[in-house]
C-alpha cells in the first residue's frame, strides 16, 4: 500500500472512565491521587480526576498500529500537552501523513476531547509528530541481539 | 523575580538511575495493553507475534517510559511513587510540557530495564500574558541488561509564575 502526504489516518476514539484510569495507575504503579481520588481532586480545584497525560502517547501509538498493522515500528513520537482531560470524557486521536518515503512515514497527529456534538471541544495533546518505519515489526535495535536477543536464538 | 536561580541552574547535570529488580514480564505487557484498551495481539498472543517475525509477545511501546514500577521509591501522601526531582517553587503552578520519545526496538518480557534520568536544561521564558516561566528539561535513557539502548525520553516540566501577568 502506498501512502501520500495529506492522507488521513483513521481516527481512534476512546472514552476514558474512572475504572480505566485506575487500571492505568495499577499497570504503571502511578498512584498519584489526582488520577482517582475525588477529595484530593477537589482540593486541587479541578472538576474531576485527571487522566494521566502519558495515556495520550499510548493512544497515538495505538492509532498508528491499528492503521498500519503489525509490520510497522513507531521509532519516534513527540507530543505537547495542551489541556487536561477528565474522567469519563472521550478523546479522539486524529492525524494525517505529512511525509511519505519508501520505507517510512512522518505523521502529524493530535489528541482532542470530543464535544457533545461530536466535534472538537479542545485539544488535549498537540501538535504530535511520529516517525514510523514500514515493512518491519521491530526497530533497528532488535538486530543487535544480546544474549537473549532474536539473533542469539 | 527570576525563576532561574543559581540553585536551579545547579540542578542541570543531576542524575538518577533506577534498575528493575527483575525481568519486565509478559503479564506487565498485557496488563498495560488492557489498561489503555489496546487489544493488539502483539501484546498477548505469542504465536501471532512470532508470525510477524518477533521472538514473542512485546510491550506496548510507551510502557518503558513508565518507570514507577521499579524505582523502589516510597509512595508519598499524594500517591506519587515514581521518579521525581523534588523541585518545588513557591508561587508557581507546575504543568507538564511534553514528551519526545525515541524507540530503538520493541520491549520484550525478558528485558531487565535500567532507566537513567538526567536534568539537561533549565531555561526561563515569558508567557504571552507576561508571566515568567521556568522550563526544566530531563532526558531518560532506557537500556537492557546487556547495556543496549532500548528507548529515550525527553520531557519538559514547566513552572509558571502565579504573580501578576500570569
Amino acid at each position: 500500500m502506498t501512502h501520500e502526504p495529506g492522507e488521513v489516518i483513521p481516527p481512534l476514539e476512546r472514552r476514558i472512565g474512572l475504572a480505566d484510569m485506575v487500571a492505568y495507575a495499577g499497570a504503571t504503579w502511578d498512584w498519584y491521587r489526582l488520577h482517582y481520588d475525588s477529595e484530593f481532586v477537589a482540593r486541587q480545584k479541578v472538576p474531576a480526576p485527571v487522566v494521566d497525560g502519558q495515556v495520550f502517547g499510548a493512544l497515538l501509538v495505538e492509532q498508528i498500529q491499528d492503521w498500519l498493522g503489525p509490520r510497522c515500528f513507531v521509532c519516534e513520537l513527540d507530543f505537547t500537552f495542551k489541556s487536561l482531560v477528565f474522567a469519563e470524557e472521550t478523546v479522539r486521536c486524529e492525524g494525517t501523513v505529512s511525509e511519505a518515503g519508501d520505507d517510512f512515514l512522518v505523521l502529524s497527529q493530535r489528541v482532542v476531547v470530543v464535544g457533545a456534538d461530536g466535534g472538537v471541544d479542545r485539544v488535549a495533546a498537540g501538535p504530535a509528530r511520529a516517525r514510523v518505519l514500514l515493512g518491519v515489526a521491530d526497530g533497528p535495535g532488535a538486530g543487535l541481539g544480546g544474549a537473549d536477543g532474536p539473533e542469539a536464538r | 523575580m527570576t525563576l532561574l536561580t543559581e540553585e536551579i541552574r545547579a540542578l542541570v547535570g543531576r542524575r538518577r538511575v533506577y534498575t528493575a529488580p527483575e525481568e519486565l514480564g509478559a503479564a506487565a505487557c498485557r496488563y498495560f495493553g488492557l489498561a489503555i484498551g489496546d487489544d493488539n495481539p502483539l501484546y498477548s498472543d505469542a504465536e501471532y507475534a512470532r508470525a510477524q517475525g518477533l521472538a514473542g509477545v512485546t510491550a506496548p511501546p510507551t510502557l518503558i517510559c513508565e518507570t514507577n514500577q521499579y524505582t523502589g521509591l516510597p509512595i508519598s501522601p499524594d500517591g506519587d511513587g515514581g521518579h521525581n526531582w523534588g523541585i518545588e517553587i513557591a508561587g508557581t503552578r507546575k504543568v507538564r510540557g511534553g514528551n519526545s520519545y525515541v524507540f530503538h526496538r520493541r520491549i520484550r518480557p525478558d528485558d531487565v530495564v535500567t532507566a537513567a534520568w538526567e536534568i539537561t536544561d533549565a531555561a526561563e521564558k515569558t508567557t504571552r500574558s507576561g508571566a515568567e516561566m521556568l522550563i526544566i528539561t530531563s532526558r531518560a535513557t532506557y537500556t537492557d541488561q546487556h547495556d543496549e539502548l532500548l528507548a529515550e525520553n525527553e520531557e519538559t516540566i514547566i513552572f509558571v509564575s502565579l504573580e501578576a501577568g500570569a
